[in-house]
C-alpha cells in the first residue's frame, strides 16, 4: 500500500513538473546570459555612487563598476576626505602649540607623531568607503571591482580586479569616471610623488619636508600647504596669477585671505611662472621667473607640490566605440540633461563641463537619475558652494563683485566684521567678515563671500538663500540664534539693505 | 514720539520667497538644451550634437521598455505589415523576455531528459 502511494506520489510530482516546463517554455522567448542592468554607473566616486544609490532607492536594477579597488573616488581616497583629516589634525597640533596658552591652557611635551597622523588619516578614508560598500548591499546595487570598456552603446567589457573579464548589459550607462591630476603644463617637471609630488603624494609624506614649494595658489595648493606650514615646513606657494584662491573668488577676499596666510608663515610668490625644477645633492631647486617675463629666481625646496589643477578622465573607457565624443579639452560633451552624443549614455562630474567638486557631482548624479526615472531634473549652477578649508575658512556662493561689474548689474553689498559677531569674539578667532551681495533693484541676494572660522558650514546659508531666490532682507528678517557665528551672516544681510545692529 | 508717524513711515516687509507647493512632474518630458556649464563652441554647434545623438539611436528598438525605464531608442517598423524588431531583447515586451530557468528545468537539461520519465 505505502509503495502504491509513493509511486502516486512520485509520478504527480513528475506530472507537475513537467507541465512547470512547458510554461516555462511557452513563456520564454529570446535567450541571453543574464537580463540587462537599468543603470550601469561607471565609477563609484561621490558622484557615482550617490547616482547608483539614487537608481536603486527609484527601483532601477542597478551596478556601479569601480577599478580603484575602493569606492569614494578621489574625493574619498586621495582628495576632499584625507585632507580633510590632515588639515584638522594639524590645526589642533598648531593651536596646541601656539594658542592654548592664552586660553588658560597650559600644556607641554607636546610632539608630533605623523605616522599616527597619517593613521588617523587613513582610517578615516577606510571608515568612510566601506560606508559606502554598505550602503551598496542595504540598497541591492552591485558593486563590480574592475575596469570598464564600451564595447558598444549598450554593452561593457569590465577587466575584474580579481581576474578574468565580464559583459554587462545596461538599458542606460551613466559615465562618472571623474578627474585626475593635471601634469605640469609642457612636462618640464615630472611627479613621481616622492619629492615631486600631486595632492595624493602631499597627503601621504612619510617626514615633514624642511621646505615645501607650492606650484598653484588654488584650493589644493593653499590646503596642504598649510598643514605642511603647521607641521613645521617652511612654504612658499608659487602662483602664475596676481591672486589667490582659484577661480571665482571674490577679490577682496581673496587678498584678506593672503594677508591671513601671510601672517600664518606662508610666503607668496604671485605673478611667477614656474620654469622647471632639478635635483641635486637630495634637493630641489625650482626655477621661477616673473610672469611679464625677466627676473629669474631660483627656490630650493625638500617637496615640490604640483598643484596646477585636474584634468578629465576616460582612459581605458573606450567612449569611441559607444559613440561618446569629447571636447578640445578631453571632457565628454553633454546637454542639459547629461546626455552625451550616444543616447543612452549620459555622463555626470569632473568628466564633463562646470566645476570639478564633489558635491557637485552628487548633484548631477541625482538629476541625471531622475531624469532616466522621470524625464525631470534639477541642478542649479548658479547655487554651488566652493570651501577652502584653511584657516580661517573661505567659502562663496554666486556672483563676485568683479563679475557683476563686467556684467553692469547694479548692487548692494552688504558685510560685517567677525571682530564685531559676539561668539566670534568668545571664541578669539575674529579674523574675516561675511559679504553679501544682492541686486539693487529687488534685494535679492547674487552672491555670498565669507572668510571666517566655520565659513564652510555658514555658505549653506547662502546657498539656500540664492536656490529659493531670497533677498537679503528676507535673511536679516530671519531669527537666528544668539550667540552663534551665523549672527554675523544676518547681520551682513540687514547691512545689504539697511545697517547692521552691531557694527 | 511719533509712533504713527514711525507706523506709517514703515512698509511691511514682502518677501522674496515663492512657495511652489506640492512638486508635480510636467505631462510632457523637458527638451534637451546646451549644457548650462558647456563653452561657447559646444552651446554654439548644438545642432550637431541632436543630430549625432540622433544617428546613434538603435535602428531596431521598442518604444517603451520594461520596468518604466524609459528607453532612448524609439520604435521602428519595418515592412508593409508594420512589423517592429529590437536589437537587444530587452527592448521588447517583458512577456517575451527569458523568464529565470528553475532547477528542474536544468536538470532535465543535463540529464538529456531522464528526469521527466
Amino acid at each position: 500500500m505505502l509503495s502504491v502511494q509513493r509511486i502516486a506520489q512520485k509520478s504527480a510530482g513528475r506530472r507537475l513538473r513537467e507541465s512547470s516546463l512547458r510554461l516555462a517554455s511557452w513563456k520564454r522567448g529570446l535567450a541571453t546570459p543574464a537580463d540587462p542592468y537599468d543603470v550601469v554607473v561607471i565609477g563609484g566616486g561621490p558622484g557615482g555612487y550617490v547616482a547608483a544609490l539614487k537608481a536603486a532607492q527609484l527601483g532601477l536594477r542597478t551596478a556601479c563598476v569601480e577599478k580603484r579597488g575602493s569606492l569614494g573616488g578621489t574625493c574619498l581616497n586621495v582628495g576632499c576626505i584625507p585632507s580633510k583629516a590632515m588639515l584638522n589634525n594639524s590645526h589642533i597640533y598648531h593651536q596646541t602649540q601656539h594658542d592654548l596658552k592664552r586660553r588658560g591652557i597650559d600644556v607641554s611635551g607636546v610632539s608630533l607623531n605623523l605616522p599616527v597622523m597619517l593613521q588617523a588619516k587613513d582610517t578615516a578614508v577606510t571608515s568612510l568607503t566601506k560606508g559606502i560598500e554598505f550602503l551598496f548591499k542595504q540598497n541591492k546595487v552591485d558593486y563590480i571591482k574592475g575596469a570598464a570598456s564600451f564595447a558598444s552603446p549598450t554593452k561593457i567589457t569590465v577587466d575584474l580586479l580579481e581576474g578574468g573579464k565580464s559583459e554587462v548589459e545596461a538599458k542606460n550607462f551613466i559615465i562618472a569616471t571623474g578627474s585626475e591630476v593635471a601634469p605640469f603644463p609642457g612636462g618640464a617637471i615630472e611627479i613621481d610623488e616622492k619629492q615631486i609630488v600631486s595632492s595624493t603624494g602631499a597627503l601621504d609624506l612619510q617626514e615633514v619636508p624642511k621646505k615645501l614649494v607650492v606650484i598653484g595658489g588654488g584650493i589644493i595648493g593653499l590646503e596642504m600647504g598649510s598643514v605642511w606650514s603647521r607641521l613645521g615646513s617652511e612654504v612658499t606657494v608659487v602662483e602664475f596669477l596676481g591672486a589667490i584662491g582659484g577661480f571665482g573668488i571674490d577679490d577682496e577676499v581673496s587678498k584678506n585671505f593672503q594677508r591671513f596666510l601671510t601672517k600664518q608663515g606662508l610666503k607668496f610668490k604671485l605673478n611667477t611662472k614656474v620654469i622647471s625644477a632639478d635635483k641635486r645633492d637630495g634637493k630641489l631647486y625650482v626655477k621661477t621667473e616673473s610672469a611679464k617675463g625677466g627676473k629669474e629666481e631660483e627656490l630650493e625646496a625638500d617637496v615640490l607640490l604640483v598643484a596646477v589643477g585636474r584634468r578629465p578622465y576616460v582612459n581605458g573607457l573606450n567612449v569611441e566605440a559607444a559613440g561618446v565624443e569629447l571636447d578640445n579639452k578631453g571632457r565628454i560633451i553633454i546637454d542639459d540633461q547629461f546626455n552625451t552624443t550616444a543616447k543612452n549614455i549620459k555622463c555626470i562630474g569632473d568628466v564633463t563641463f562646470g566645476p570639478m567638486l564633489a558635491h557637485k557631482a552628487e548633484e548631477e548624479g541625482i538629476a541625471a537619475i531622475e531624469y532616466i526615472k522621470t524625464g525631470h531634473g534639477h541642478v542649479n549652477y548658479h547655487a554651488i558652494p566652493s570651501v577652502v578649508y584653511t584657516h580661517p575658512e573661505v567659502a562663496w556662493v554666486g556672483k563676485t563683485e568683479q563679475e557683476l561689474k563686467a556684467a553692469g548689474v547694479q548692487y548692494n553689498v552688504g558685510k560685517f566684521n567677525f571682530s564685531a559677531n559676539s561668539r566670534a569674539k568668545t571664541n578669539f578667532e575674529t579674523e574675516g567678515f561675511v559679504k553679501i551681495i544682492a541686486e539693487k533693484e529687488t534685494d535679492k541676494i547674487l552672491g555670498v563671500h565669507i572668510i571666517g572660522p566655520n565659513a564652510g558650514e555658514m555658505i549653506s546659508e547662502g546657498v539656500l538663500a540664492i536656490e529659493y531666490g531670497a533677498s537679503a532682507e528676507d535673511v536679516a528678517r530671519t531669527c537666528h540664534a544668539h550667540p552663534t557665528l551665523s549672527e554675523a551672516f544676518k547681520e551682513a544681510c540687514m547691512a545689504a539693505y539697511s545697517k547692521p545692529i552691531h557694527q | 514720539m511719533h509712533p504713527s508717524l514711525r507706523v506709517l513711515s514703515s512698509r511691511p516687509h514682502q518677501p522674496l520667497i515663492k512657495f511652489l507647493g506640492k512638486r508635480i512632474y510636467p505631462s510632457t518630458l523637458s527638451k534637451p538644451h546646451p549644457h548650462p556649464q558647456a563653452p561657447p563652441e559646444v552651446v554654439n554647434r548644438f545642432s550637431d550634437f541632436v543630430a549625432k545623438s540622433q544617428a546613434t539611436e538603435a535602428p531596431h528598438a521598442h518604444p517603451q521598455a520594461p520596468a518604466e525605464v524609459k528607453s532612448n531608442f524609439p520604435a521602428k517598423k519595418h515592412g508593409p505589415t508594420g512589423t517592429t524588431s529590437m536589437s537587444e531583447f530587452w527592448l521588447a515586451p517583458e512577456r517575451l523576455w527569458k523568464q529565470d530557468i528553475e532547477e528542474a528545468e536544468i536538470e532535465a537539461i543535463t540529464s538529456g531528459g531522464a528526469t521527466l520519465h
